[in-house]
């Protein structure tokens, strides 16, 4: 083996760059709601709530390959609202990079709220109260208080979303197929150069690069998520010592 | 002025209170889970009243009939609670200011370097609330409230998770913002002398109703108060003018009536009324002065009154301007044949003797 086992060819190079597009949008799509139903979850009460809750962690017990299927019949280009958005607008979703950012970005999305809603969980009722005491409406309060303070989970939960998507690979098949330039995103690549004689060392190349990924963004949330609670203070829960 | 009339059941626990509070500081005593906190958290808005109505100076902060329930954080009532309750994230300067930077300028009564000098807390500004300790925390707490300007300051048991040397010096801090801060307050605590020190104004709350509400010294001696008056070692309470102090023995001579007293030394000057506190099982009766003791308080008087009490004996003495009830048992009734109308000496040990309103000797507030 020499050093030219590690330069990687063109293709995928762009299997690479296409993962970490479609990870970036993932993570960016499901930011913002994400932490709206953790917040629902965790300190809401409503009719519907365990149906919510069930709903949104389908994904995670589902085999992946059912929600993509779901997606195609309702998205692609035959589905409920695909056609209507071929018609309309002319935009087309499956078979897109933007179809494989929806894939998983829907199996992303238990991880971002589960991680989030514990997090928004352990925030002190009592801190909340105390700021209303002071004279901020409820919304201020999520934003100064509840949100810096459950900060370290959201980005948690941000990470694990980036890193579920990066390894998405049956709803992706299954919705957006496994087209070159487009959809083929890193599992897909190394799962194509299984499939053909020769791809083996090129599967093997991808693994590693996977695996160094992965172990950067586990890294890189540690280190957040570190330096997140260091700015709160010595954890949440620690009592009067004095 | 609060006007409140408020219900609220939770659970087997029934909260029925109806009262007009007026007064600049008022002391909300009971047992632990009589409903002082309910009542306080639905003054703030913390807890929802099931029915019922709460009026602070004219204006409906809660009416169950007319479907009036303010929002917290519109009530403009400052808490200070327990557990301090600081913002872990922030720095002590911007938990300060949290509350009054939402305050519009024409609202603000003091100043953010009014209230740190008040306080003393200057020096902790740039920390961040896990680096201070737990009586800071509480005067940070005390000062977060007071920015804010609130038409009332209520305070949920501040001092109950300090101890004792602690608990005393924060309690001047308190005195200070009651004297030079002219916001009404509410003062929970089970702990009587800590309201004592603030105010003679007492609500007596328990399971739930108010039982007695007036100056401490007049609602002590009410007959539905007795129990408490016993579980609490105040079936004595006496008022006493402090005539002199004698600081080689380190103690106060009090006078009351044409009896003297002796307790040990409180800072308070000549002329200042104090009241004082025994328990009726300190006092012991003689049928004589007695020379060899080193019982100094011999309080001549003549028995009034004799009754039992479950399975102590209770016997009062009249010692001129006051009364004073001593606990003795029937043995020793019996032996000293001690009547209504017999002549005795009360035996009140100094250091049994509790000053209210003051820090109890022996603890340096440093």
């Amino acid at each position: 083996m020499n050093l030219s086992f590690f330069i990687l060819s063109p293709a995928e190079i762009e299997a690479l760059l296409l993962s970490a597009k479609v990870a970036i949008f993932c993570t960016l799509v499901i930011c913002i709601p994400g932490v709206a139903v953790a917040w629902l979850l965790a300190k809401k009460s409503f009719i519907g709530k365990s149906l919510l809750d069930s709903i949104v962690h389908l994904p995670l017990v589902l085999p992946p390959v059912v929600p993509g299927f779901l997606l195609l019949l309702l998205l692609g280009n035959q589905g409920l609202i695909g056609k209507w958005l071929q018609v309309t607008f002319g935009i087309n979703i499956a078979f897109t990079w933007i179809g494989a950012v929806i894939a998983s970005a829907v199996m992303a999305f238990p991880l971002m709220v589960r991680s989030a809603r514990l997090a928004i969980n352990q925030v002190d009722a009592g801190l909340e109260a105390a700021a209303q005491s002071l004279g901020a409406n409820p919304l201020r309060v999520f934003f100064t208080i509840t949100l810096p303070l459950a900060l370290p989970g959201i980005v948690t939960g941000l990470i694990l979303a980036f890193s579920r998507s990066l390894g998405e690979f049956g709803a992706t098949i299954t919705f957006v197929g496994n087209i070159e330039g487009e959809t083929r995103t890193l599992p897909l690549a190394i799962y194509t150069y299984t499939q053909v004689p020769g791809g083996d060392m090129a599967a093997m190349r991808l693994v590693i690069l996977s695996m160094i990924i992965a172990l950067g963004a586990l890294m890189i949330s540690d280190l957040l998520e570190r330096k997140a609670t260091k700015n709160i203070g010595r954890g949440l829960r620690e009592q009067d010592d004095d | 002025m609060i006007d409140f009339n408020l219900q609220r059941t939770q659970g087997s626990f029934g909260l029925n209170v109806k009262s007009i509070l007026d007064a600049p500081v008022i002391g909300l005593f009971g047992p632990s889970g009589a409903g002082k906190s309910t009542l306080l958290g639905m003054i703030a808005g913390l807890v929802k009243p099931h029915s019922g109505h709460l009026i602070l100076d004219g204006e409906a902060l809660f009416d169950s009939q007319r479907g009036v329930d303010v929002p917290i954080y519109q009530r403009r009532i400052g808490v200070v609670f327990q557990d301090s309750r600081l913002f872990p994230h922030l720095n002590i300067r911007d938990n300060l200011n949290y509350g009054f930077n939402l305050l519009a300028v024409k609202d603000r009564h003091f100043s953010f370097a009014q209230i740190v000098e008040l306080l003393e807390i200057g020096h902790l500004l740039a920390q961040k609330p896990h680096q201070i300790s737990g009586g800071e925390k509480q005067r940070v707490s005390l000062g977060r409230a007071l920015l804010t300007s609130p038409r009332l300051l209520l305070l949920d048991e501040p001092l109950a998770s300090l101890d004792v040397r602690l608990k005393y010096q924060i309690l001047p801090f308190l005195r200070r913002v009651k004297d030079e801060i002219n916001i009404p307050m509410v003062y929970v605590s089970h702990a009587i002398d800590e309201i004592l020190y603030l105010t003679s104004q007492i609500v007596m709350i328990e399971q739930g109703k108010l039982l007695a509400q007036g100056h401490f010294h007049e609602i002590i001696h009410q007959d539905n108060l007795q129990n408490m008056a016993y579980s609490l070692g105040l079936e004595n309470v006496i008022s006493a003018t402090i005539a002199s102090h004698d600081k080689v023995y380190a103690s106060t001579v009090l006078t009351q009536g044409n009896q003297t007293i002796v307790i040990p030394q409180v800072a308070a000057e000549t002329g200042t009324q104090v009241t004082i506190s025994i328990p009726a099982s300190s006092v012991a009766l003689s049928l004589s002065h007695l020379d060899n003791v080193t019982i100094q308080n011999q309080l001549q008087g003549l028995v009034t009154d004799i009754k039992q009490a479950g399975y102590r004996i209770l016997v009062t003495v009249d010692i001129g301007e006051s009364q004073i009830v001593a606990e003795v048992t029937t043995k020793a009734l019996e032996a000293l044949n001690i009547a209504v109308g017999s002549s005795v000496y009360c035996l009140l040990k100094a250091q049994a003797i509790r000053a209210h309103g003051f820090i109890p000797s022996g603890i340096v507030a440093s």
